[in-house]
């Protein structure tokens, strides 16, 4: 499923042809290109070839308006596939739900020219992504069972979703890039520490402590209420 | 006008009822003291004591209805025409069984009594009814003299006399009533209109004001600016003219909008802000996360003030965020403003927003600093302005 140098691909279901279209067009425009299967609007075409073997599964959360389908979600998770949620709603308890159901990147529809490409290769290897409105929506959760985040945590995820644009943070809070990127990736590592268990969710813990990008002890304080 | 007739309504139901009390403990006096008094006395003159006596618990019983209707204040149990029926019915049996040549006497309890209890019950009905009522139960009294007595010129005689105390003074009430029901109309109809011109007064009053704080408002930044337009010593052309009139532009937009009722009027200005930059071709992104408690008229100023200057100066492309929770509410725009007027080159330069030079109406406390922090940052082409606000340190 991983893949390495090869060609990645990707499945997309969503109800609207004219959204398959453009994100055809932009898994085309890309460097490398990203291979992509149109499975319409039926759930069927992600689980049966050749939308199976895809390695990341777009997933237009509001199939039927007004009824996120957060069951076909978990069980997409629960299945091991990487998904992108690519949805029409922007509100923050819509984004952290997916995340906390294992969906390792959430984009509203509006941030897809930017960021759909990004978003595929990083959950193409397993890695999250985490675009400004997502961003947005951690820095402002107020759940009581959200992780405990640090100042300067919130801080990169309140600038990240004010700016898009991470040379801009790392120019305002004299930090490079890199550091922009790790401090977003701990909050996603203590996000996926927290909350249900998904394999997606804990791959990225385990891969965030043997990169050294947070610490068992910081983990288990940000965890603890 | 719904509110206005309930409040013509209550103006005659209160003199309605104390009228209808009255008149109650009047029949009330008149059936159990001069009524019952004289068919006791007279009861051995009667051929069927038991029907006087049936007649009587009939009238008592229109009595007791009326009575509880007054001082319960509910609506009628039963139609008052059935009770007046029951008055009336009152009187026939009366005067069927009553003896020859008695009509009009100490004995003919009922021509008395009955008028009073019937007027009790159409107290509140149009005058018409009243009389219709009276003449009615004279007509039964004529007709017992006429059909079951021997007329003579001493018993009509009589039945006039007795006539003009039984027919005159009940329909001096009813005639006494009609008339205050009318002056309460009437009473109902000035208090009615005395309430519509004060509201109106009030209503000119605030619009007054509300142009006056507005033009005050815009008096330091707009009014020169149209001066100069209007002398010609600014000109349009001008780059530098043009964009403070789309800041202008704005200010009014957001001026006109901070009168509106709405859930969130941080937003709701905002997005007034960002129409403004939308018309002119610039692509406006508008987010929001998070949950804010509003924050007064200058500290929405204070707070929307470096989008708005932003947004009127953006080039191409801005994007406005705001993000909130209890502590703290930040505004945020980022555009690709035109360096020139308050956006300086490469670097970060922070204000401290106050408000001594805006008065504000209908804001306590709002003398001195907003606490609005606004940092401003530049790179490149591109302005990144943050507008801060703690909730709990103003």
């Amino acid at each position: 499923m991983e893949a390495h140098g090869e060609l990645i691909t990707a499945v997309i279901v969503d109800d609207h042809a004219a959204i398959s279209a453009g994100v055809r067009y932009w898994c085309e425009q890309a460097e490398p290109p990203i291979g992509l299967i149109d499975a319409g609007d039926r759930l069927a075409g992600v689980w049966t070839p050749p939308g199976a073997d895809a390695d990341v599964v777009i997933f237009d959360l509001e199939l039927v308006p007004g009824k996120p389908d957060f069951g076909e979600l978990r069980r997409l998770v629960e299945a091991g596939r990487r998904v992108v949620v690519y949805s029409q709603h922007a509100d923050n308890a819509t984004a952290i739900k997916c995340i906390d159901l294992g969906a390792l990147a959430y984009l509203t529809k509006r941030e897809g020219p930017d960021h759909l490409v990004p978003a595929i290769r990083a959950v193409a290897h397993g890695q999250p992504y985490t675009a400004p409105s997502l961003s947005g929506a951690l820095a402002a959760d107020d759940t009581p069972d959200r992780p405990r985040l640090s100042p300067r945590e919130t801080e990169v995820l309140r600038a990240w979703f004010a700016s898009s644009s991470k040379e801009l943070v790392a120019a305002k809070l004299h930090i490079t890039v890199k550091t922009v990127d790790t401090y977003i990736a701990r909050v996603r590592v203590k996000y996926a520490n927290v909350g249900r268990a998904a394999r997606t969710k804990s791959e990225l813990v385990t891969r965030a402590l043997d990169d050294g990008v947070i610490t068992l002890a910081e983990l288990n304080q940000a965890a603890s209420p | 006008m719904v509110a206005d007739d309930d409040l013509g309504r209550q103006t005659t139901a209160q003199l309605q009822r104390g009228l209808r009390i009255a008149m109650v403990v009047v029949a009330g006096a008149i059936l159990f003291g001069l009524g019952l008094l004289n068919l006791v006395r007279h009861l051995d003159d009667h051929d069927l004591p038991v029907v006087q006596l049936v007649a009587f618990a009939m009238l008592a019983a229109a009595l007791a209805v009326v009575a509880a209707q007054v001082v319960l204040r509910r609506p009628w149990p039963v139609s008052h025409r059935v009770v007046v029926a029951v008055v009336l019915a009152a009187c026939a049996l009366s005067y069927l069984t009553l003896p020859g040549g008695r009509t009009s006497t100490e004995v003919d309890w009922i021509f008395g009594a009955a008028n009073w209890v019937g007027l009790a019950v159409l107290l509140d009905r149009p005058l018409r009814t009243v009389v219709a009522f009276l003449v009615a139960h004279e007509l039964l009294a004529l007709a017992n003299v006429v059909l079951l007595n021997d007329v003579s010129r001493n018993s009509l005689a009589r039945f006039a006399t007795g006539s003009v105390s039984v027919l005159g003074f009940p329909l001096c009430v009813a005639v006494v009533a009609a008339v205050l029901h009318r002056i309460g109309t009437a009473a109902a109809t000035a208090t009615r209109e005395l309430e519509r011109v004060r509201t109106a007064e009030a209503v000119a009053e605030a619009a007054h004001r509300r142009r006056a704080q507005r033009f005050a408002d815009l008096a330091g930044t707009t009014v020169p600016l149209l001066e100069g337009l209007a002398d010609r010593s600014l000109a349009p052309s001008d780059p530098a003219v043009q964009r403070r009139s789309a800041i202008e532009a704005a200010r009014m937009r957001r001026l006109l909008a901070e009168s509106d009722t709405v859930e969130d009027p941080l937003m709701h200005e905002l997005r007034h802000c960002a129409d403004i930059a939308d018309r002119k071709g610039v692509e406006v992104e508008l987010d929001a996360r998070g949950r804010w408690p509003v924050p007064p008229v200058a500290v929405r100023r204070a707070l929307t003030d470096a989008a708005l200057t932003a947004l009127a100066t953006a080039d191409s492309w801005a994007r406005v965020t705001v993000v909130g929770d209890g502590d703290v509410v930040a505004v945020n725009v980022v555009a690709d403003c035109v360096p020139g007027d308050g956006v300086a080159g490469d670097g970060v330069a922070v204000d401290d927003v106050a408000v001594d030079d805006v008065a504000v109406d209908g804001v306590a406390g709002d003398r001195g600093e907003t606490g609005v922090r606004v940092e401003t940052f530049s790179s490149g082409g591109t302005v990144w302005m943050e507008a801060r606000w703690k909730p709990t340190a103003s």
